[in-house]
Formats: structure tokens, C-alpha cells, sequence
């Protein structure tokens, strides 16, 4: 009866140095791997900072209203926001590449599965950031023109602008993803017609006047329009 | 020469024909076929009357005219000068033409001036082809400060309708001369004349190709002259006629360029004025100021329903461009009536120095915070209109004058805020 035990603690104490003895040359290779994926996360993250500021990045991107935009969203600015993502993308990669080593076959398949879909998600959050971008931009540029040429109601047509761009952005970004590519193509071919459609009937039913006098004003003779409109020579 | 690649090989083989010149005349031109006829008519009589042995030559920079325009240039016959006594046989006067095709104005500019530093012209004036008006005596009033008495930058002073050129009144002159301590009246007009030396020093410039001063190079070029200590003086030319088929620009476009240029020359310039006070007067030919009593038919309604809305539609950008105490005055404003409307010299002083630390800053895109003081541009005029509908000329000035001094006192606020978090380039 004391055998049989002993033997079979024996097997199990066994079987747990042989899986140690396995598992802790992994395990160490994995925190190795970390460790230096953290170094070299941390030094590209100073690098990217670096030639950031050398471009002047914030600058544009103060101009373009993208710090704004982040501003409001409790982020930092433009340049520290990348050279941190450009950090945290690097340290996942190498945290992934570290749990691959441990060999735990469900992990291995997760992992090359997220692997597949990393660059894919980095252009997404790119085609997504220039987006906002955009967007900011053209809505104001639209904003003040429609203003300093007193057009009615100059936030619908900013907003709208705005609402374009963002469309086009979401849906090159989930098409980028492959999440439900063929829905997304559809819903976006459908809502930008639809939208057109409804813009160039409103334009040309509904504004027939607003669109005449649109056409005057870039055809027809300036100085005779100002004169209508009666402002003054400024210089 | 300033850049060997600049000027193109067809305009340098016309000018290695010219050889040095004494006096340079450049013409800038897009479509005057019927005006620049009786431009060159004037140079020639101007050269035949004030310079008649001096070495000459006349440039002109075509932007892709459609009309024949060069060909008359190059055809046109000088006018017969009874006073001349035959002296133009003493020398030849050439005429160089170069095209280009939709060149921004800066291009055009540049051309010029580069010309000039290349042909060691020791004057070199620059008037419009497209000015219907334009006579011998403004060139010789632009060229004579300069070959005779040794200044290096002329402005020209015009006769004006007493509303005419508002946003030179109201904010140009009146920012330029604070700012930059020199009372030039006109930094953006399309006549001007500079001596070699600045000719030279423009054409070395690293600036033409910068994009706020693509469509009026003038203000850079004036403003270079008063930051680089160059001597200048101002020149009374007489009133200036509109081209009867050339629309002047809108107001949008106008404030564009114009205040563009500006705020671009303010902060590129900053050195230079940080520790300025106060401002002086420059020598002046001629009256320092003319202004005609001719009614003008203006639309004050639309004016100030577009200040309205521009103020209300566009309030949380004013809001980020403005100082707080400002921004609520601006908005005080716009719950006003037609009739208590006043956007007052102070006000309007605070609030294109607010403007010019925005720019400063890039608090947004520079293009879109200038396109921002439209609406308020258009409050102080219509202010202007409504305090001026009966005023006197001496009136009009007495109030131009008031807002130039209200901006000389207001100079040290914009000082305080423009050293917040700036560094003043050396």
C-alpha cells in the first residue's frame, strides 16, 4: 500500500520538476524578451519624440485642430500621443512575442491571430486620426466661408462637411479591419447617395433662387455684385 | 545676382542686351492690352522730361495675358514731347518683356526686383498696367526721391473718396504705423519704388515663396525696408482710378491678403519691434493725405446683419482667439441695435492685438484665424459709416488719427502677451 503512494508522489514530484525544468527556461526567455521589448519600446519612443519636435508637429496639428481635439479628450499633445502609442504598440508586440515562447497551443493561435490583425488596426486608428483631422479642418474652413459670405444657417453646412468626412473615415477604417466589409461598402455607398441625392433635390427643387444666386456670384460680374450687396472698396 | 535659376534664360539673354541701367521701371501686367499702352507712353515722357540721360529700361512681367498685351507693350510708341529737344537720341530706351503663366504676385515681384539687383539699377519703380490713370508725374515723383535725394523706399500716397480704402484706414496704416513705428500710409499699394541697395536685399530674401505674402509681396517689401533702417519717404501721386474691367478683390479676399501679409511680417518681425514705442513721421512729398467729398452708395443693413451672424456663428472661435474681457465686449456688441452699434477705437485696438498674438501662437490655422476678423472688420465699418455718414474730411482724419494713437497705447498690452510662452527670434 506504501509503495504504490510513494511511487505515484514520486511521478508527480517528477513530472513537476520536468515541467519546471520546461516551463522555466521559457518563462525566463519570455521576461527577457519583455524586458528588452521595454527598452526598446522606451528608446523609440524618445527617438520618435525627438524628430517630432523637429518637424514641428504640434504646430500643425495645433493649426489643423487636432490638439484641440485631444485637448478635449484629455490627451496629450500631438507628438507625446504618438511616441507613447508608438510605445505601447511596441511593448504589446513584444509581450505577445514573449507569450508565444511559454508554447501554449490555444495562446500560440490567439496571438498569431492578433498578430494578423495589428498592422490592419494601426492603419485603421491612422486612417481614423487623419479623419478627425480632416474633418476639423474643412468644417471650419466651410464655417467661415459660408459666414463671411452670409449664407444661412453656416453650421448645418459645416456640420455637414464634418458628417461626411467622418462616414468616409469610419467606414475606410472598419473596411481596413475586414469587420463586415461587405455591409459597411454597402451602408456607405447607400448613405453617401442618399445623401448626394438629397442635397443636389434640395439645391435644385427647393433653392432654385439661393442656386441661381450661387451661380451669379462665381460667374457673373463681381463688381456689379458687390455693388449689389453694397459694400465698400476695402484697399 | 539673387538665385542663378530664378529669372529664365530668355530674360537673362534679353538683359545681358541691356547691360547695366541707371533706372529700371517694372510693369507687371494680365490682360491690359488697352491700359498699357498709355502706361509706357507715361514711363517714356517721365524718362524724356526727368531723365533724359539717364541709362533706362523697362520690365514687363506678363501673367499669361490672353490679349496681346506684351505686343503692345513692346509696340507701343512714345509721345511726342515738344520739351524734349531730341534727347532720347542720346541713349536707347529698352523694353523687356517676360511671361509667365498664372504667376502669384510674389513671383512677379520678385522677377522685378531680382531684375533690378542683376542690372545694378540704381532706382527701380514699380506701377500697375492695369491703373488707367497713370501719368508721367507719378513716375517721376516715385524714381526722383530716390536717384536724387538717396532714399530707399518710396510709398505712394493717393487721393481718396473719403470712404474709399477702409481697411487700410481702420486697420492697416494704423497697426503697421504702431507696430512698426513708421507712418507709411500705404504698404500695400500696387506702385512703389525702391533704390538698389534694397532691391538687392529683397531679391536675397528667403521669403517669396512663403504663402501669406504669395498675393501682395508689397507689405513685405515696405516692412523690410523699416525694419532694415532703410531710408524711407512717401510720395503723393494724386488720386487712382479703378481699372474700368478689373473688379477690385471683396472683402474676404481683401482681409485675407492683406491682414495676412501683415500679421505675417509682425511676427516674422518681431525683433525688430518688440522694444519699439511710439512712432515717427517720414519725409513726405506732396500733401500727406487727400481726401474727396464724392457720395458712395453702401448697404449698412446687410453690413451689420453680417457682423451679427458673423459674431454669433462663429463665437467659439472668437472665443479662443480673444482675450476674455474683449470677447465679452465683442459679444455686448452684437446684442446691440442697428442705431447703438459703436465698435469703438479701443475695443477695435484690443482686439487685433488679441488677433495678432493668436497668430502669433497659431492658436489655429493662420488662414482661417484671418478669415475670423471678417465679421468684426465689419462692425468697425459699419461703425465708421454710422459716425462719419456727415463728418468733414478733417473729421475722418481727426478719427484716423485717434485710433493710430489709441493702437500706440494699447502697444504694451500686446507686448506682455506676446512674450507669454514665445521666444523672440533673434
Amino acid at each position: 500500500m506504501k509503495d504504490p503512494m510513494l511511487q505515484g508522489l514520486t511521478r508527480a514530484y517528477e513530472n513537476l520538476v520536468h515541467m519546471i525544468a520546461d516551463f522555466l527556461p521559457r518563462f525566463v526567455v519570455m521576461v527577457t524578451i519583455i524586458l528588452a521589448g521595454l527598452l526598446i519600446a522606451y528608446v523609440l519612443k524618445k527617438t520618435l519624440r525627438s524628430i517630432l519636435h523637429l518637424t514641428k508637429l504640434d504646430r500643425i496639428s495645433e493649426e489643423a485642430g487636432a490638439s484641440h481635439v485631444l485637448r478635449k479628450a484629455a490627451m496629450p499633445s500631438m507628438s507625446e500621443f504618438l511616441s507613447r502609442s508608438l510605445f505601447w504598440i511596441t511593448l504589446l508586440g513584444f509581450i505577445l512575442l514573449g507569450i508565444s515562447v511559454l508554447q501554449i497551443p490555444e495562446l500560440q493561435e490567439q496571438i498569431a491571430r492578433l498578430f494578423e490583425l495589428l498592422p490592419q488596426i494601426f492603419v485603421a486608428i491612422l486612417i481614423l486620426f487623419v479623419g478627425v483631422l480632416a474633418a476639423n479642418f474643412l468644417s471650419r474652413a466651410a464655417l467661415l466661408t459660408a459666414v463671411n459670405a452670409g449664407y444661412r444657417s453656416p453650421r448645418v453646412w459645416s456640420g455637414l462637411v464634418r458628417s461626411m468626412i467622418w462616414i468616409l473615415a469610419i467606414s475606410m477604417a472598419l473596411e481596413q479591419v475586414g469587420l463586415a466589409r461587405q455591409t459597411v461598402v454597402a451602408a456607405f455607398s447607400i448613405a453617401f447617395g442618399a445623401v448626394m441625392l438629397a442635397v443636389a433635390i434640395a439645391f435644385g427643387l427647393g433653392g432654385r433662387d439661393l442656386a441661381r444666386q450661387t451661380l451669379e456670384r462665381y460667374l457673373g460680374d463681381k463688381e456689379k455684385e458687390r455693388e449689389k450687396e453694397g459694400e465698400p472698396s476695402p484697399l | 545676382m539673387a538665385e542663378d535659376s530664378f529669372l529664365t534664360d530668355d530674360l537673362l539673354r534679353q538683359l545681358i542686351s541691356v547691360g547695366e541701367v541707371d533706372l529700371l521701371v517694372g510693369l507687371p501686367s494680365h490682360n491690359n492690352a488697352e491700359t498699357i499702352g498709355r502706361a509706357v507712353e507715361a514711363i517714356e515722357e517721365s524718362f524724356q522730361r526727368a531723365f533724359p540721360r539717364q541709362r533706362v529700361v523697362i520690365v514687363n512681367v506678363d501673367a499669361g495675358s490672353n490679349d496681346r498685351t506684351s505686343e503692345v507693350f513692346l509696340n507701343a510708341v512714345p509721345r511726342k514731347n515738344g520739351n524734349s529737344r531730341g534727347l532720347t537720341s542720346l541713349r536707347t530706351e529698352h523694353r523687356v518683356v517676360t511671361r509667365y503663366e498664372n504667376p502669384s504676385s510674389a513671383t512677379v515681384f520678385r522677377t522685378i526686383v531680382a531684375t533690378a539687383d542683376l542690372l545694378r539699377a540704381r532706382a527701380c519703380a514699380i506701377v500697375s498696367a492695369a491703373t488707367p490713370n497713370l501719368t508721367a508725374d507719378w513716375i517721376g515723383n516715385l524714381l526722383q526721391p530716390i536717384y536724387r535725394q538717396d532714399y530707399d523706399f518710396v510709398a505712394p500716397l493717393y487721393a481718396r473718396q473719403r470712404f474709399d480704402g477702409l481697411l487700410a484706414r481702420t486697420l492697416l496704416y494704423p497697426m503697421s504705423r504702431a507696430i512698426f513705428g513708421k507712418r507709411i500710409r500705404e504698404l500695400h499699394s500696387t506702385e512703389l519704388a525702391l533704390s538698389g541697395r534694397l532691391a538687392t536685399n529683397c531679391a536675397n530674401q528667403n521669403v517669396w515663396h512663403d504663402a501669406p505674402i504669395q498675393d501682395l509681396p508689397q507689405t513685405c517689401i515696405a516692412l523690410t525696408a523699416v525694419t532694415s533702417d532703410y531710408r524711407c519717404c512717401q510720395s503723393f501721386l494724386g488720386p487712382k482710378l479703378r481699372p474700368a474691367h478689373v473688379s477690385a478683390p471683396d472683402i474676404v479676399t481683401a482681409v485675407r491678403q492683406a491682414v495676412g501679409a501683415l500679421f505675417w511680417c509682425i511676427d516674422s518681425q518681431d525683433s525688430y519691434w518688440i522694444d519699439r514705442s511710439g512712432s515717427e513721421p517720414v519725409p513726405t512729398f506732396g500733401p500727406d493725405h487727400e481726401l474727396t467729398d464724392e457720395q458712395v452708395t453702401v448697404n449698412l443693413q446687410r453690413i451689420f446683419e453680417l457682423f451679427r451672424s458673423g459674431v454669433a456663428e462663429l463665437s467659439p472661435i472668437l472665443k479662443a482667439i480673444a482675450a476674455p474681457d474683449t470677447y465679452a465686449e465683442i459679444q455686448r456688441l452684437e446684442t446691440l441695435d442697428e442705431r447703438n452699434l459703436c465698435f469703438d477705437n479701443a475695443l477695435w485696438a484690443k482686439t487685433l492685438y488679441d488677433f495678432a498674438v493668436a497668430y502669433h501662437r497659431t492658436l489655429l490655422n493662420r488662414d482661417h484665424l484671418v478669415q475670423a476678423l471678417v465679421p468684426l472688420y465689419r462692425g468697425k465699418i459699419y461703425s465708421f459709416f454710422r459716425q462719419h455718414a456727415a463728418s468733414s474730411p478733417s473729421d475722418i482724419e481727426a478719427d484716423s488719427e485717434n485710433l493710430c494713437l489709441e493702437l500706440e497705447r494699447q502697444k504694451p498690452h500686446l507686448i506682455e502677451h506676446w512674450k507669454v510662452n514665445s521666444e523672440v527670434k533673434p
